[in-house]
């Protein structure tokens, strides 16, 4: 065998060998890589409180509303169509031999006609009145519902209101309580981290402004009052505030504000 | 978010870095197979030719048949061919001095030994240059990407995590295949630049053991 058509097959073999390497990879990369993983089940760690309040007060239903009285509208009166008279019939032809009866005659009729249409027209006039007159009682009575439905609507609103107001309040007094609650666990905690140095008398007391982080850290503690207090029990106090870091605080981000900047006395007898 | 996706989605610096960088995977791919092939088959027929020649064959014999199967001949059967050659072209000349005659001798399967060495070592300085240079290459390309992708991140007012995650797992394709074609590319030189420092190993052997037969034959 020639040394070029080696050469040539040995080419011709290696650049498929080299395509069929490099497909080879992109197919395991596409298909053989999963780039997002599902999120593994990890360990954490938790910590415990017996008694925490509920942040979230008791639900207070509001009252249902009242159904809304609808003032019922007027119904429409039949109206009653004044009729016209009915119009005078035409004179017959006379004869003249017998116009003087017919006449008379005529005269009657003619009278007795009169007559009624008059009574009629006041039968029509009259009719008209109490239509009239029935059609302003029933506004008057419409107004009156509506009145009566306002008056209702603003007493629901004001009854509402109350009880909002009331919600809002256990609200607050549920909120207080968590933060009370929390200030308590925050200075027990640091309680916890005291070294009670010697010869500390039991009447010392000291109040501390804590700047805290919402992360639990402390920023910061200023000594703010010492009353009849030994410098050794004021440093023992903050060495304890800065080990007691992170603080606990509430999982409710909008009660941090509260303890942004916290105020707490420490007596070595608590 | 496949990989697919990653590299038709990033920009046009950085695709082009890409390409660059398959293209020399491609090329260094080939050449370590052709390089495979060649090298096995060059230790194959040496070992052939070292166990013709120290079985005691007739070296005329040998020399026959390396001439006619000059084609196909390994690169030891070469050196011993050209070798050989002189040997018997200076020997028939009268009054040449053995120092003269070894020497020029010698001077020929050095010769075809470095032809034959060169033969061997080509193509392996590509590899060794893909090995060095294709991370610097993937990491340019890296470096772009994650350079637009924080320019980027300027104009978003609100910069999260997920603003820049795309681009920069975008850029750092770049470097992995960059690294795709540089391991390779390093490993096999190194394989075969060991190969080859054996081959000629033996070749430089062959080349001294073959002149002392034939300086002996001379006297």
């Amino acid at each position: 065998m020639a040394a070029a058509a080696i050469h040539s097959r040995d080419e011709a073999l290696a650049g498929g060998l080299a395509l069929a390497m490099h497909v080879l990879f992109l197919v395991l990369l596409v298909f053989g890589v999963s780039w997002q993983h599902k999120q593994a089940d990890t360990a954490v760690i938790v910590d415990l409180w017996r008694d925490l309040p509920s942040v979230t007060p008791p639900r207070v239903e509001p009252p249902p509303p009242p159904p809304e009285v609808k003032p019922e509208p007027p119904k429409p009166v039949p109206k009653v169509e004044a009729k016209p008279p009915p119009k005078p019939e035409p004179a017959p032809v006379v004869k003249p031999d017998i116009a003087l009866k017919e006449k008379q005659d005529r005269e009657r009729k003619l009278k007795e006609q009169q007559e009624a249409a008059e009574k009629k027209k006041l039968a029509a006039e009259k009719a008209r009145e109490a239509e009239l007159e029935k059609k302003k009682r029933a506004e008057a009575e419409a107004l009156k519902q509506k009145q009566a439905a306002e008056a209702e609507a603003k007493r629901v609103a004001a009854e509402q209101q109350k009880a909002r107001d009331a919600l809002a309040a256990q609200q607050a007094a549920a909120q207080a309580k968590v933060v009370d609650e929390y200030k308590r666990q925050i200075s027990a905690k640091i309680r916890r981290f005291i070294v009670l140095p010697p010869n500390v008398s039991d009447a010392a007391q000291v109040e501390f402004e804590i700047t805290v982080l919402p992360g639990g850290e402390v920023l910061g503690a200023k000594l703010r009052r010492a009353a009849n207090s030994t410098p050794a029990y004021d440093a023992a106090v903050e060495r304890a505030i800065l080990r007691a870091q992170p603080l606990p605080l509430p999982p409710d981000p909008a009660l941090m504000r509260q303890f942004r900047e916290l105020n707490l006395v420490f007596r070595p007898k608590d | 978010m496949s990989v697919l996706s990653l590299i038709s989605g990033a920009s046009i610096p950085v695709q082009l870095v890409m390409a660059i960088l398959l293209l020399a995977s491609l090329f260094s791919w080939y050449y370590i197979f052709l390089k495979v092939f060649t090298l096995r088959r060059a230790e194959k027929q040496t070992a052939e030719f070292e166990r013709q020649f120290w079985s005691g064959a007739d070296l005329t014999d040998l020399f026959q048949r390396a001439v006619n199967a000059r084609d196909s001949a390994g690169s030891l059967e070469r050196i011993f061919e050209s070798g050989f050659r002189e040997f018997t072209k200076h020997r028939r000349e009268p009054g040449t001095d053995v120092g003269a005659l070894m020497d020029s001798t010698r001077r020929a399967m050095r010769a075809t030994y470095q032809r034959e060495m060169d033969k061997l070592e080509s193509s392996l300085s590509f590899l060794a240059s893909v090995g060095s240079v294709s991370p610097y290459v993937g990491l340019l390309g890296t470096v772009w990407g994650i350079m637009n992708s924080f320019r980027g991140l300027a104009n978003v007012g609100q910069a999260t995590l997920s603003h820049v995650a795309p681009g920069i797992a975008e850029a750092l394709i770049a470097t992995a295949i960059g690294l795709f074609a540089a391991i390779p590319a390093v490993v096999a030189y190194n394989r075969f630049a060991g190969d080859v420092n054996r081959l000629a190993i033996r070749f430089d052997s062959f080349t001294e053991e073959f002149s002392n037969i034939l300086q002996r034959q001379v006297h």
